[in-house]
């Protein structure tokens, strides 16, 4: 798993904020959906379930299970309690303004911040993350593991190594993401700067989910329609009803294998195939669940269960318009010459 | 250190205590050099609230009395806005302490990790009002 994955799912940037210090404790996913048990799914005009508004991923959990949990599905009481003291120690680190000189410059590990190389004061500590049970995101296969083909696992590995570090010769050698381009669609819902945000807007006939990062849309028909032959990088996604789960399917994805990737599960193909069932489990919880296909990159398919959190009414999403301030690409270049100079 | 005339300490300072090469959302390692921290008092000439990144722009002025205009790469725009920030926060010509690491190309770049004021207030950080999260109050 590429690094940025493991700092941002494990050490999930937009996490710890004042509400601990003003609520005393995080919430755990338990808690939160027991405070809405009397909750009932609220339906549009035209009678779908409701899924509007912002929602992110605001939880504590790895995509994939780390090798400490090895063969366990879920925590002890005891470990959530542990992980739950290290958060609120992590907060309270930020809120005492410690995290520059003397956290953010221990290993990356051990920084309560996503990366090493900025303080709390560049991010959105804006919601505490939520502790859960899970183990890991990914809950098939059982052992949490993303089933790389033995390729796919290599150009992991490699993207893994170079992340970051390059080496950058052109503007084709950063990832898709520092090249203002997109992360995926695998992980729109749930990756992204503090967790993404995504709205979801629906109309009689069409559900439409806005992700900040890149301003990547997906506009979904629900009406029946079959999949369209034109391959894209967010692929071809037809939506439908199933109770009050919306199961989106999406193939025709354009096939952009050979280009960089922050994260190798994230990229195309034109054999990637991604159903996606969405279901709300309280006023301000859903539950966001993929089955990923793709025998360019996986040996069988794999399914992960991505709780995510509502926001605010009045959480906006906003600008992102990527290329034009993304001065990184002429400094990485540049730092790229420095580099091969000292190499020669 | 005068807060009337900003000074500049640049200094290769070692990363002692880091026990790995830094890791960032972007590629760090290849904008910046982690051997090369630097530390920056100066005013702020500008700010470019644009993504992916915010830019600060701090005028230094040197020991010789050259001033010299840095940028400096901040948070992403979205992240800061709903933290409180805005362009009131930071207004020109405010004097700040800024502590990151240098441009590996040697130019006058580099990314921002801690930012002070000069009479020692942290922004956001401790404080009320300005820090508290805006996305954090409603749950």
């Amino acid at each position: 798993m590429n690094d940025r994955y493991k700092a941002g799912t494990l050490l999930l940037a937009g996490a710890i904020g004042v509400l601990v210090a003003t609520y005393g404790s995080l919430p755990t996913s338990t808690n939160a959906q027991q405070a809405d048990a009397a909750w009932t799914q609220t339906r549009t005009a035209w009678g779908d379930p409701d899924l509007q508004g912002v929602w992110r991923y605001e939880g504590a959990i790895p995509l994939e299970r780390p090798a400490r949990f090895a063969g366990r599905e879920s925590l002890t009481d005891e470990e959530v309690a542990q992980i739950q003291k290290v958060e609120e120690e992590q907060a309270a680190q930020r809120l005492a303004g410690a995290e520059g000189a003397a956290v953010a410059r221990r290993s990356v590990g051990e920084s309560p911040i996503r990366g090493n190389e900025y303080n709390s004061f560049w991010q959105d500590h804006g919601r505490p993350r939520q502790v859960s049970k899970q183990t890991s995101l990914v809950v098939d296969p059982r052992d949490g593991r993303i089933p790389y083909t033995p390729d796919a696992k290599k150009a992991n590995e490699r993207a893994s190594a170079r992340y970051g570090v390059g080496p950058y010769e052109s503007f084709l050698d950063p990832d898709t993401g520092e090249r203002c381009l997109t992360d995926g669609v695998t992980a729109l819902m749930w990756q992204g700067p503090n967790g993404g945000h995504n709205r979801i807007v629906q109309s009689p006939g069409f559900v439409t989910i806005l992700h900040e990062e890149y301003l990547d849309r997906r506009i979904i028909p629900v009406d029946g329609r079959a999949h369209g032959s034109i391959r894209q990088w967010l692929g071809n996604a037809v939506g439908k009803w199933e109770g009050d789960s919306f199961v989106v399917d999406t193939t025709n994805f354009i096939d952009r294998t050979n280009y960089e990737w922050a994260a190798i599960f994230t990229r195309p193909s034109e054999t990637l195939h991604l159903v996606e069932r969405f279901k709300r489990t309280s006023a301000n919880s859903m539950e966001y669940r993929i089955t990923v296909e793709d025998p360019a990159t996986f040996v069988k398919p794999w399914t992960a269960v991505i709780p995510i959190t509502r926001l605010g009414d009045d959480t906006q999403i906003y600008e992102y318009a990527c290329h034009e301030g993304n001065y990184a690409m002429t400094n990485l270049l540049a730092g790229g010459r420095v580099d091969a100079a000292k190499k020669r | 250190m005068s807060t009337k005339f900003a000074t500049l300490l640049l200094g290769v300072l070692g990363l002692a205590s880091s026990a790995g090469p830094a890791v960032a959302h972007h590629a760090f390692a290849a904008e910046f050099d982690a051997t090369k921290p630097i530390k920056l008092k100066g005013t702020v000439a500008k700010m470019e609230w644009i993504n992916p990144h915010t830019w600060l722009h701090l005028d230094v002025k040197r020991p010789d009395g050259k001033t010299e205009r840095w940028m400096i790469e901040g948070g992403p725009p979205n992240a800061l806005y709903r933290r409180g920030f805005t362009k009131n926060s930071l207004p020109i010509g405010s004097e700040l302490v800024v502590e990151g690491f240098r441009a590996k190309d040697g130019s006058l770049k580099g990314n921002g990790r801690e930012l002070t004021f000069a009479d020692g207030r942290r922004l956001f950080v401790g404080s009320s009002g300005t820090g508290a999260p805006r996305d954090g109050k409603d749950r």
